[in-house]
């Protein structure tokens, strides 16, 4: 029986507005799914339908077996959820709020300080822990909601978009949890993000979601092999019509699988693309056309998210990021 | 059942925490009664215990405070229910396997607290300048708990406006509908004196029936119909106010 199943499930606002059009996945127990896709995408809705905050207009799914509209609270008692945004109470302590979590959680009474003890201590906030929330910093925050959503040992947590806006060592330490209790604890994690670092880190299986679809799904190495080609990116000088016409050019290579143009490059999908280069560049020579920039690279899941959407995914995550901390060599 | 009111305990005891943690927000609950209270009693007590034949004006404007301290106080059951809904929180009480109206009614019934304290208060002001009693220590405590009935029914209206729409403003417009209730009732002068189109208005107002009641074990002493028709008003105006609270509660987790 797989963690988590849905069958065409869709979610229509209105007819025209289709935040999910759909969508079919099957989750294996004890795995990491990261459901990857760009703001808007249709990731959010669909963790709603999963965890049992918003009804589904059609399709059917099942997490643990249960049907999500038709048991809720089946499903519910099995699973953990952290949100997007973090949903805390200001005005409790860490401490308090993961005992009210564990009572409404129906744990019993004199189990709850232990557990309660536990959860501060893998997430780092024994020392916090009596502090009330709103003196949280933003990672303490995000830990804590993953503390409260792991008070009942749930078998199934969805997390949606853990590490959004937390700086890199705050990011490592959410990932290093959910690594530790799906190897340890065997618990299934259903993982959105918009950061391919993350999801090709953490999950074993990928589905890329567009425009409320999934457009691709697998494992990071199935999908980045399933490109079969190298991707050489030539970036143009000039403008459009110069775009337009490398594109022509290089198009008159053989053993090209695909091209594409992105933003200022010339996407090129090509076998053997060591060898390749000199071409390309010959063809745009032969066309009076100046590549200011020409790289080579194996396929990443960015390059995949490219090819199956036909816009990048890491230039919107990288608008969305908070700016690194400079190391200490630059503040030096 | 039993897990229900479990639930809705604790649920209760973090509301009644929150507001400890935050007594500003009890200020304008405390003061504004009070200050309408003594502005009333100090301007036209004499004038009016004359004209309404009553002899103790402060006594008869007692519930008024009251009353004006519950509608104040329950005003903010669907702020604090927005709040809720603004940070997310309510969706993780959602996400928990209890059931969903012990996450409303645990807010109701720190209302409910919470205005019985409030009544306590207005009562033991009004005892120190002269209100008094007829009906003892035992009336205070039915009065307490008619505060407190009347506190957490009237929440409702809040609440039902904080779950449906998730604004704080709207939420706050249960305050707007207490003044033609306590105003169509006799809060100021015995209905006696109305005019026959006020006094019929009065007569199917819930309120005027829970002033009266709160009256009677003030001013009269024991009165077993007239507390009859104070507490089956407040039942009355609780299922009408929880009607609503379920259908907002199932429109906001449809």
């Amino acid at each position: 029986m797989p963690a988590i199943a849905a069958e065409a499930l869709a979610k229509h606002f209105t007819p025209e507005i289709r935040a999910v059009d759909g969508i079919s996945l099957s989750i294996d127990e004890g795995t990491i799914f990261g459901f990857l896709g760009a703001n808007g995408s249709g990731k959010t809705t669909t963790v709603r339908m999963l965890t049992t905050l918003m009804r589904p207009t059609g399709g059917h799914a099942e997490v643990l077996g249960f049907d999500v509209v038709r048991s809720p609270g089946e499903v519910r008692k099995r699973i953990g959820v952290a949100l997007q945004e973090a949903g805390l109470d200001d005005i409790q302590t860490g401490r308090e709020m993961l005992t009210l979590q564990s009572r409404l959680n129906h744990l019993r009474a004199a189990d709850i300080p232990d557990r309660v003890n536990h959860l501060l201590h893998v997430v780092d906030l024994d020392d916090s822990a009596d502090r009330r929330v709103k003196t949280y910093s933003g990672g303490m925050r995000r830990r804590l909601d993953l503390a409260a959503a792991l008070v009942h040992r749930p078998k199934v947590v969805f997390l949606d978009e853990p590490t959004t806006g937390l700086d890199p060592i705050s990011r490592d330490a959410i990932w290093r949890y959910v690594a530790d209790l799906n190897k340890n604890d065997g618990v299934t994690f259903f993982l959105t993000t918009q950061y391919l670092e993350e999801a090709d880190r953490l999950a074993g299986d990928v589905a890329i979601m567009d425009a409320g679809r999934i457009v691709a799904q697998g494992s990071p190495s199935d999908l980045k092999a399933s490109i079969g080609t190298d991707v050489v990116s030539l970036q143009i000088e000039g403008g459009a019509d110069e775009l337009a016409r490398a594109e022509q050019a290089v198009r008159r290579l053989g053993g090209i699988e695909d091209v594409r143009i992105i933003d200022d490059a010339v996407i090129v999908y090509v076998r053997e693309g060591s060898s390749a280069i000199a071409k390309l560049v010959l063809l745009l020579d032969e066309a009076s056309l100046r590549a200011r920039e020409v790289t080579l690279k194996r396929p990443t899941l960015d390059d995949v998210f490219l090819q199956k959407t036909g816009h990048h995914l890491e230039a919107e995550e990288s608008a969305s990021r908070p700016p690194a901390k400079p190391d200490r060599g630059a503040e030096s | 059942m039993i897990q229900l009111l479990s639930d809705t305990r604790y649920l209760m005891i973090r509301a009644l925490r929150e507001t400890a943690r935050q007594p500003a927000l009890e200020i304008g609950n405390v003061f504004i009664p009070f200050f309408f209270f003594a502005v009333t009693v100090g301007a036209i007590g004499h004038v009016a215990g004359r004209a309404f034949a009553v002899d103790n004006y402060t006594a008869f404007q007692l519930p008024v405070a009251v009353l004006q301290a519950i509608a104040g106080a329950s005003g903010t059951a669907g702020f604090g229910t927005v709040t809720d809904i603004e940070r997310g929180y309510f969706d993780k009480l959602l996400l928990t396997p209890t059931n969903r109206f012990s996450l409303v009614l645990g807010r109701l019934a720190s209302d409910g607290v919470r205005t019985m304290a409030l009544t306590l208060l207005i009562v033991v002001v009004g005892l120190i300048f002269g209100s008094g009693m007829k009906s003892g220590p035992f009336g205070v405590i039915v009065l307490v708990i008619m505060g407190g009935a009347f506190g957490l029914s009237y929440s409702g209206i809040g609440m039902a406006l904080a779950l449906k729409t998730g604004s704080a403003q709207a939420a706050q417009l249960g305050f707007l509908v207490f003044f033609p209730l306590v105003f169509l009732s006799p809060a100021f002068a015995p209905k006696e004196v109305f005019a026959p189109w006020l006094r019929t208005l009065a007569t199917i107002n819930p309120v005027t029936y829970i002033v009266q009641g709160m009256r009677d074990l003030v001013l009269s002493g024991w009165d077993i119909g007239s507390l009859v028709g104070a507490f089956a008003s407040i039942a009355g105006l609780g299922i009408f106010t929880m009607t609503l609270v379920l259908l907002a509660l199932r429109s906001r987790t449809a």
